[in-house]
């Protein structure tokens, strides 16, 4: 910790002037506790909060294992909805309107988990993992100075990292998908970063649509660093064989899962799909989801 | 750890404090928000469009005079705005690269120029397909009108660029670049300092044959010149060739069959299908001002059309699109959209029902049918080839000239916009601002616009030159109440943007000026004149009816010599500032009986500003607040001034090296803090916090540096109402915040800033599905917002944020924003959600808490070990009829379904816990023992009792399935979501309810006295653990928060 802290500190005494990207990634890596700290971490548990509009609050949590397993959970009234990744498939249990089996990930859902399954971030080891980092130049972010950062995945999606000039942690993240030939963009700020595992993370997130003015925030509470995390809560169940309806109401009395958090980086979950829901509610129900999802949403919602 | 962070953020501090002082920048006033309310419904001037097909995809790039650029991937459906981070919105040309579509390139400063116009800064190029810009030179052109690329060496690029248009230049001309912008050469320039490129055309087929129309024009405050001889020089308007790539020209105006000269603007375009045909619309003397068309390349030409929209206003319409593949068919935008099919010997209408005024025209090359076409309203889709038209409806480029407020609850928004008329339209709607919020209340151009302040059923509204009428807002009927020379006095000069003035101190006290200042005290009836002439009256600036040029154009646009702004007192109705367009400030202390110029008081300006804008002082009547625009003169910089002794002395408030961008239009000192002034320049808005002495300019909701023309201070909601002329209307809710932020506040590392109560509004519902073609506003927030300021990113550790109840317990904490300046974040002035049982579905009604009631909060701050604290108010929505007394009874009930859906979720957990045992049991004995079949029959009859609780069917269906849970589900969310007391029947309800769970949980009670003893002597002697129900105190104690499955499993594993 110390060493890490020294480590910080000394960076900050750098002037900020030419940088190429691999300096602001090699001092990003540094700045967050270095290589070795980075590479004794090989599973995670974040738990956290999701704050949405309207009061609007779940329970998230997060699994990471090495190399690229993933499973995120959403949970509330003692439901759970689950989006995971096995580093294969990507599937989810969306349980909200009584429907629990599992369901493979349609293409931009699997797009942003198989980024989130990126164990460490897509800027460490990049050129190993075919990311291209190049840097951008200097721009503020809500008033402060960060160095951009593009980061061109291998899959063609790009993202911005915006690292701040002392600190060297990205405190924004712009994603820019591409779903069925359209650009889908994503802003994420970032922020209260705490040290675990001599390791630092944000425990604080912001994800919106750009441009949008409903923002999913997310806080984190607890990351357990090197949790055991058995394949098979990445794998989907159906996969198994286990049959998911042999005790249909154990799922109710024992979710599977308790808590996992939401991924701070890239692009925390985001609420249930109360859109979708008011599509196919039926006569009575629409007027109740619309008004669910105005209040959940908060008002309007810009375009 | 924690120290460390500690001794990061000791060291944070130290570090910035051994920097600088702190800086009050953008980013520190930017964190307050705006919202941009629109319309897309009156959208505004496109000067330019672009399209290509990438793939099966149509991309499209529109270039707004005003508002910046704007891309759609997806043929028009959405757009969004490309060009937001520029210094200029202005836009005179956009050109893709004919070989790579992301390469774009963007000519700034519109062309079309008339008296509102822009200005530009150059030619920008992204290699990004819009992404990133970079200015590549030609910074001082100001506009630019057409960018043609050789499509065999697309480094090639030519500028076609008219140049200022309010004074001399020498920078102007045709431009060329062969190494994709990073030089540039003049390679055609006019004859004389007015002189530049109005139109350029390449022959695509031999991209180094190139046409030139020179244009000889002048703008200024009183008149327009296109074309003819300038005071010094002969004219230099003309027709250039090029078969060289421009380095060698040759005139071809005097080819035969072109019209003699004087000529004024000239367009030219070479038929794509055939380059031999070449057409050009040549300014000239009429009856020789028409289209003329050349079968040889420019060799000989034979007159073809002048029809009246051939030939109308050349100054604004000059451009000529001919079809990809058939040489004989051309368009000509103007007023109407004219087209002909017979190679220009006739035209015919087919604006339709299209907005008109229009600049500019795409063809689809693959399908010559499809066009898009930009007018004074906006963009237009044909699907055949123009003869009926869709509008886009999602580009609020809108340009408004002024804006006020009324104090309707929400209030209301009223301007006039450029050959838009004028509108009112909501400041917040349920369901956001969809165009249709917008109404239109009378026609024209429009400008000021106020609600009757001693009638709100009434509006005045003008258009240009002074046309002004009191229209009724329900029926729309219009009198028209323009004050009317008297005998033998001739035409009164009112200008194009009129003032109007409603007085701050005498309701229904209206005054207009031409120039003379008027006042009515009886809504128009009759007009006193209280002014002598305030102008200059200077006779060299009143001739407008030769002002045009060649072309003669009088349309009230170039009237002189009149008063442009008015302001009252607010502290005294005889203090009377008259500003006039021709440089005079004038003060009446007395009514309107007599008038003092002030304007030889201000030392160190030049003469004859445009005074754009008078703010009375709202604190000291011998304070105002006056802008100067020279723009008009060439010159673009801000003047700023005020006086605090009736403009006997006037101060600078923009120093020299004050970061301020732009011609002035509006000045605003605040209703509250005298030090908080608000000044709108061409290219934005800026705040000072300490009376002008630093200005910062403000770009909350990432607005773009767009012409802010008017501001308004909203009285009562504390809002800040900017009309822009480009991007609409925008709203920076509440800055209250602002008024607070002093040098003590900016120094501390982190505190809360002043706010308005926070309004716990009416839960509505309104508006419906628009589909994703439409522009949405959004609302005003809905939440309490809570306003701090940080001096520096809160980047380490903790930075939380609690809201305690009047009785001090906490009400759950909400996530903060990290942001340097000053931030906002949100509280719904909900309670948390109440535990509900789980079953097949969720239940969102449930989802949400129950409102608190009005009262006083506490907000906490934690900022690592830093403690801040203040105190939030929660007023009720005064629209509401509620009373105090329902509020709480409304509470009382909505608190009771919040504990019964607690105590079904305990009664729901408590029955569950006994089944999973039960089923754990079992499972520990063999499959066929009497004892596991025993537990099995009793976890079936518990789970019986369950399912009279919750619904239970799964699968995703419409199940219908209703028991108490969703029944209660659904009578909390009834009452929750409603400001008021709750109904006879949600009472009576909630009382059945309670019972019928009472009488479930009272037959579980039963079960379990019945059936327990027995089971667990039979698990005695099995050696297996005795079942016991969970008790409400372990329930509780497992309950502190929101019920999460973690929680569940905790009591559920028994």
């Amino acid at each position: 910790m110390r060493r890490v802290l020294i480590a910080v500190l000394s960076l900050c005494a750098v002037p900020a002037g030419a940088q190429t990207a691999d300096e602001i990634v090699a001092k990003y890596i540094k700045a967050i506790g270095g290589m070795e700290k980075i590479n004794a971490i090989n599973s995670y548990r974040r738990t956290g909060k999701f704050t949405g509009g309207g009061g609007f609050e779940a329970k998230v949590v997060e699994e990471k294992k090495r190399p690229n397993d993933i499973r995120q959970e959403f949970s509330f009234q003692g439901m759970t909805g689950v989006t995971a990744y096995d580093g294969k498939n990507g599937w989810k249990i969306e349980p909200w309107q009584g429907k629990k089996d599992p369901e493979p990930l349609g293409e931009d859902e699997l797009k942003s988990i198989v980024e989130d399954s990126d164990f460490e971030g897509p800027l460490v080891n990049y050129q190993a993992k075919g990311n291209k980092v190049e840097y951008v130049g200097t721009e503020p972010v809500e008033g402060t100075d960060a160095y951009k950062l593009r980061v061109t995945l291998k899959n063609g999606d790009v993202l911005h990292y915006y690292m701040d000039t002392d600190y060297f942690v990205p405190i924004k993240i712009d994603t820019k998908r591409f779903i069925r030939g359209e650009e889908r963009e994503f802003e994420t700020s970032l922020g209260d970063y705490k040290e675990v595992g001599g390791v630092y993370m944000p425990y604080s997130s912001e994800t919106n649509a750009k441009g949008s003015p409903n923002k999913s925030k997310v806080t984190i509470e607890k990351v357990e660093l090197n949790v055991p995390l058995a394949a098979d809560r990445f794998v989907e169940p159906r996969a198994k064989g286990a049959a998911p309806s042999a005790a249909p109401d154990a799922a109710n009395v024992q979710p599977k899962k308790p808590e996992e958090p939401k991924p701070a980086a890239n692009e925390p979950k985001k609420p249930p799909r109360f859109v979708i829901l008011s599509r196919e509610g039926g006569e009575g129900s629409q007027v109740a989801s619309v008004e669910t999802l105005r209040s959940a949403q908060g008002d309007g919602g810009a375009r | 750890m924690k120290r460390s962070l500690f001794i990061i953020t000791i060291f944070v501090a130290t570090a910035a404090l051994a920097q600088a002082p702190v800086k009050v920048d953008s980013d520190t006033i930017s964190g307050l928000g705006a919202r941009n309310i629109g319309s897309a419904t009156m959208s505004g001037r496109i000067a330019a469009i672009d399209a290509v097909w990438e793939g099966q995809r149509l991309t499209v790039y529109i270039g707004a005079a005003s508002g910046g650029v704007w891309k759609s991937q997806n043929s028009g459906t959405t757009y969004k705005p490309v060009f937001d981070k520029q210094p200029v919105q202005s836009i005179g040309a956009v050109a893709i690269d004919p070989k790579n579509p992301k390469t774009v390139w963007v000519g700034t400063g519109e062309s079309w120029t008339r008296n509102s116009v822009s200005v530009g800064d150059g030619i920008y190029k992204s290699t990004d397909g819009g992404e990133n810009w970079t200015n590549m030179g030609l910074r001082e052109s100001e506009r630019i009108v057409r960018i043609a690329i050789d499509p065999a060496d697309t480094n090639t690029v030519y500028a076609c660029v008219p140049g200022k248009l309010w004074s001399d230049s020498a920078d102007r001309g045709v431009y060329k670049t062969t190494d994709g912008g990073k030089t540039w050469s003049q390679v055609l320039k006019g004859s004389n300092l007015s002189t530049g490129c109005s139109m350029l055309s390449m022959d695509k087929s031999n991209p180094k044959t190139l046409y030139a129309g020179m244009w000889d024009f002048r703008r200024k405050g009183w008149t327009f010149r296109s074309g003819g001889d300038g005071p010094n020089a002969p004219s230099g308007s003309g027709l250039w060739k090029s078969t060289d790539g421009g380095a060698n020209w040759s005139e071809i105006s005097g080819a035969q069959g072109l019209p003699s000269k004087p000529w004024g603007r000239v367009a030219v375009t070479v038929a794509p299908s055939n380059p031999n045909i070449v057409y050009a619309f040549v300014e000239a003397e009429p009856p020789k001002n028409a289209l003329y068309r050349s079968d040889d390349g420019g060799k000989t030409w034979q007159a073809r059309d002048r029809s009246q929209y051939m030939i109308w206003r050349p100054f604004y319409f000059a451009n000529l699109i001919v079809d990809p593949k058939n040489p004989d068919k051309i368009y000509k935008p103007d007023l109407s959209l004219i087209a002909s099919n017979d190679g220009g010997k006739s035209f015919s209408n087919i604006a339709g029902g299209a907005h008109g005024d229009f600049h500019d025209v795409w063809i689809d090359p693959s399908n010559t049918d499809h066009l898009i076409t930009g007018d004074d309203g906006g963009v237009w889709y044909s699907y055949d080839a123009g003869n009926r038209w869709w509008k886009a409806d999602n580009l609020p480029v809108s340009q408004f000239y002024h804006v006020s407020v009324d104090m309707d609850q929400p209030y209301h928004v009223y301007g006039g916009l450029q050959d838009n008329s004028s509108w009112v339209g909501d400041s917040s709607y349920p369901g956001g601002i969809t165009n249709d919020r917008w109404e239109n209340m009378y026609g024209g151009d429009g400008f000021w616009m106020f609600v009757d302040s001693s009638d709100p059923d009434y509006i005045y509204a003008e258009s240009q030159g002074g046309e002004i009428g009191r229209v009724n807002r329900k029926t729309h009927e219009s009198r028209s109440l323009k004050p009317l020379p008297q005998y033998k006095e001739g035409k009164q000069r009112f200008n194009w943007n009129t003032p109007i003035h409603m007085s701050p101190t005498q309701k229904g006290v209206v005054y207009i000026g031409s120039q003379f200042l008027y006042r009515s005290k009886d809504h128009g009836e009759t007009w006193d004149r209280i002014s002598p002439d305030l102008t200059t009256n200077d006779p060299e600036k009143q001739k407008q009816e030769q002002s045009g040029g060649v072309t003669v154009d009088n349309s009230s646009a170039e009237m002189h010599c009149t008063i442009y702004a008015v302001s009252e007192s607010p502290k005294n109705p005889n203090v009377i500032w008259a500003g006039t367009d021709d440089g005079n400030i004038q003060v009446s202390r007395d009514g309107g009986k007599t008038w003092t110029n002030t304007v030889a008081n201000i030392a160190g300006v030049a003469k004859n500003p445009w005074v754009s804008y008078i703010d009375a002082g709202h604190f000291d009547e011998g304070t105002a607040y006056v802008t100067l625009d020279y723009h008009t003169f060439g010159d673009l910089r801000p003047y700023a001034f005020k006086t605090t002794d009736f403009g006997k002395s006037w101060t600078p408030l923009i120093a020299s090296d004050a970061p301020v961008r732009g011609y002035a239009h509006v000045v605003r000192e605040d209703l509250i803090n005298p030090n908080l002034l608000f000044l709108g320049t061409e290219f934005g808005l800026w705040v000072s916090i300490d009376g002008g002495k630093q200005w910062a300019q403000y770009k909350g909701g990432d607005m773009p540096n767009v012409a802010v023309r008017d501001l308004q201070i909203h009285p009562r909601d504390n809002d800040l109402v900017i009309a822009t002329h480009g991007r609409g209307i925008w709203i920076v809710d509440d800055i209250t915040p602002l008024r607070a932020l002093n040098a003590d506040t900016l120094g501390k590392e982190a505190a809360f800033l002043q706010f308005t109560p926070a309004v716990a509004r009416i839960p509505a519902f309104a508006g419906w599905v628009t589909g994703d073609a439409q522009y949405h506003g959004p609302s005003k927030q809905e939440d309490a917002v809570i306003t701090y300021y940080q001096k520096k990113r809160h980047i380490f550790g903790d930075l939380t944020m609690e809201v305690l109840g009047p009785d001090g317990k906490s009400l759950g904490t909400i996530p903060t924003s990290k942001r340097r300046g000053l931030s906002r974040v949100t509280w719904p002035m909900r309670l948390k959600a109440p535990r509900v049982p789980t079953a097949a579905s969720a239940l969102f009604g449930a989802a949400f808490g129950p409102r608190v009631l009005p009262g006083t909060y506490t907000v906490k701050m934690t900022k690592d070990k830093n403690v801040y604290t203040t105190q939030l108010h929660v007023v009720a929505d005064p629209r509401s009829t509620a009373t105090d007394a329902d509020l709480r009874t409304q509470f009382d009930l909505s608190m009771k379904l919040y504990n019964l859906l607690n105590d079904m979720t305990y009664a729901v957990d408590r029955i569950n816990g006994v089944r999973t045992s039960l089923e754990d049991r079992a499972a520990k004995l063999p499959a066929n023992d009497a004892v596991a079949k025993r537990l099995r029959t009793a976890s079936a009859q518990v789970d019986d009792i369950r399912k009279r609780i919750v619904a239970t069917k799964e699968g995703g269906m419409i199940t219908g399935e209703e028991r108490l849970r969703e029944n209660l589900g659904d009578l909390y969310s009834s009452v929750i979501f409603y400001l008021g007391r709750p109904t006879q029947m949600q009472s009576m309800r909630t009382e059945a309810l309670t019972k019928e769970l009472a009488d479930v949980e009272k037959d579980f009670d039963a079960w379990t006295a019945r059936e327990l003893p027995r089971i667990n002597a039979d698990l005695a002697k099995k050696k297996l653990q005795a079942i016991q129900p969970v008790t409400r105190e372990e329930w509780d104690k497992s309950s502190g928060a929101p019920a999460t499955t973690a929680e569940r499993d905790r009591f559920e594993r028994d």
